[in-house]
């Protein structure tokens, strides 16, 4: 993986030079964090405002009295610190890991970028800037875009992956090609890593296509079982969350080329309900076919994820099915929803519990 | 030789509180098919221009902090007649006209109390603002946007050291106070007039500070963006202003 060289701009003459001068000293004296990765070397994190912070109290106040109500609140409140959001542990992980990479590699843009992507009005972006300020957060990317739906600027920062807690956006985001998912607090909070990022994803319609999950509803079980035997050997098709998996991938290396496998500050992990005996060797030989490398493949054929992602304690764990989301909740595991595939069809609103052992 | 004509359709605006706007005939206008100009670059920006002393005139019939419109030809090749006879047909709301020449622009948008000066020619805004006159550059809307973007590069607001046009800078601020009040008669939401600010260096820290700054100076900004070094260009294509203040001249395609 080659390196990316910051490159400073050539000076322009005498003045030129001077006033690039008086512009780092001034650039030292406001701050001494280093400078934002270039967007297309980084990989591009945008998270919303609730996701970022708990805006419960907000929310209900833009909800029951309206925009103006909700504008002005926030101008009163703007320098109380807000408190944090189900996205605020992934956020101060991508940091812990951005430290590393950066002790590793001083002049590379492959990092982590957080932006702040909100279609909260400006004003309000005040009280949020403070907020950043507060803990400490390196977020220098955002857009607030004053009411519009800020998913059309997703791509313009080259974004990897939304965070939001509103679906509707979130489903714009993934048609559109970009990983996406809603976020969900947990009821209760596990203790995280503050040394590792921890991402846990489900197989079929989150890193995979929906293609199985078709089979199983429409199908059953054994059906899905002999499909998978026989198409063993035949990659699924991609799903939303493939490209961010690949992009984690890419930054792993990056230390196992520095030789801190066993050190290595991201850990990623697949909890799927497919059991391994009888469809599990689809998925792994799919990854193998991408180049992608997961490092822990749990098979729970059927078993409740909660449980087990309360032993994983992943910062985030994306799922396509509420069902799982909310058994993850419970448990303690922040979660990420992923709209997208057939699973929604049957999962819409209601909390079911599965009567098939399957997904 | 510089004349100056009223425009007697329309209702003139009281001189001390109007924002006068001055754009050129260039701008507005396109070559003649028949007796009448085509409608050219700045078409839409005068229409939101419009929109917005309505919705100022709806809420306050006696209103005075409103738009003013000046057309100003410095071109030889458009017709004086024909200028003010394509403003009659297309309903604009011109208060007056300035036939002038290049040599004497800035004398008559002084003369004028001209408070923004709006072209598609870069080095001749680039020119006025070096004489102190607000100037900027127009963007190409390609349909006509719901309300006025006026677009602020927060960049010398934080700053003012690198300020690239310093002449400009007092008529800058003055502008946005004036700007800022016309926007404060209006609410959060459902304005005619949407106020952008954009940070190209700087991290968010110094965005926050060009937002307080601004409103301290009685500009209220209702949307951000904070590039902090990244690329411009997709960016402002979404964000589609009428124009962009406080870069000095920039063109918005860069």
């Amino acid at each position: 993986m080659s390196e990316i060289k910051a490159k400073d701009s050539a000076p322009t003459g005498d003045a030129g030079e001077e006033k690039d001068a008086a512009k780092a000293h001034f650039d030292n004296l406001k701050t001494n964090k280093p400078r934002p990765p270039k967007p297309q070397y980084a990989v591009t994190i945008a998270v919303s405002s609730r996701t970022l912070f708990n805006m419960v109290t907000e929310r209900k106040i833009y909800e029951d009295q309206g925009l103006e109500e909700y504008v002005a609140y926030q101008r009163d409140h703007e320098n109380e610190p807000l408190m944090p959001g189900p996205a605020f542990p992934f956020v101060k992980a991508l940091m812990t890991v951005n430290a590393r990479l950066r002790q590793l590699y001083p002049d590379s843009e492959e990092l982590f970028d957080i932006v702040l992507m909100t279609n909260n009005h400006a004003q309000v972006g005040v009280r949020l800037i403070n907020s950043i300020n507060h803990y400490d957060l390196t977020i220098e990317r955002f857009c607030m875009t004053g009411g519009e739906s800020p998913t059309g600027y997703l791509e313009a920062y080259m974004t990897n992956l939304y965070l939001s807690k509103d679906s509707e956006k979130v489903s714009e985001a993934i048609e559109e090609g970009i990983a996406a998912a809603t976020m969900f607090m947990a009821v209760k909070e596990n203790e995280l890593s503050d040394t590792q990022l921890r991402v846990a994803f489900d197989g079929d319609a989150v890193l995979f296509s929906d293609e199985s999950e078709i089979i199983v509803k429409e199908g059953g079980l054994d059906t899905f079982f002999e499909h998978e035997k026989k198409f063993e050997n035949t990659p699924l098709a991609q799903g939303p969350l493939k490209c961010f998996l690949e992009a984690l991938g890419k930054l792993q290396r990056k230390f196992y080329a520095k030789n801190e496998r066993l050190n290595c500050p991201i850990r990623t992990f697949l909890v799927t309900a497919r059991s391994a005996a009888s469809s599990g060797a689809r998925v792994l030989k799919t990854l193998r076919s991408w180049g992608l490398e997961i490092d822990e493949a749990l098979f729970l054929a059927g078993a409740p994820k909660g449980p087990l992602l309360q032993k994983i304690k992943p910062h985030i764990f994306f799922d396509d099915q509420m069902f799982h989301i909310e058994g993850a909740r419970e448990l303690g595991t922040i979660s990420a929803h992923v709209p997208y595939g057939i699973g929604q069809k049957y999962n819409k609103g209601k909390l079911i519990e599965s009567p098939a052992k399957k997904k | 030789m510089v004349s100056t004509v009223q425009n007697t359709d329309v209702k003139q605006k009281d001189a001390d509180r109007a924002l006068v706007v001055a754009v050129t005939t260039r701008a507005v206008f396109d070559a003649a098919a028949g007796d009448v100009y085509g409608m050219g670059v700045a078409f839409p920006l005068l229409q939101s221009l419009q929109k917005v002393n309505e919705r100022l005139l709806e809420k306050n019939p006696a209103e005075s902090l409103l738009f003013d419109v000046v057309l100003i030809a410095t071109d030889s090749q458009q017709q004086s007649s024909r200028i003010i006879s394509s403003t009659s047909h297309y309903g604009l709301e011109v208060g007056r006209f300035c036939f002038s020449s290049r040599e004497d622009l800035v004398e008559t948008l002084v003369v004028n109390n001209v408070q923004l000066f709006l072209s598609t020619d870069r080095d001749e805004a680039l020119q006025v603002s070096q004489k102190g006159v607000l100037s900027a550059l127009l963007g190409r809307q390609e349909a006509p946007s719901e309300s006025l973007r006026v677009m602020l590069c927060g960049d010398a607001i934080v700053r003012p050291d690198c300020d690239p046009v310093p002449a400009s800078r007092g008529a800058a601020q003055s502008f946005s106070a004036r700007l800022g009040e016309m926007r404060g008669r209006f609410g959060v939401s459902g304005s005619p007039l949407s106020i952008v600010l954009v940070t190209s260096s700087g991290g968010s820290k110094s965005c926050g500070v060009a937002l307080q700054t601004l409103r301290s100076r009685g500009l209220s900004v209702d949307e951000a963006y904070c590039l902090a070094g990244a690329p411009r260009g997709p960016i402002l294509s979404l964000l589609r202003p009428h124009f962009l203040l406080g870069d000095g001249v920039i063109d918005l395609e860069d």
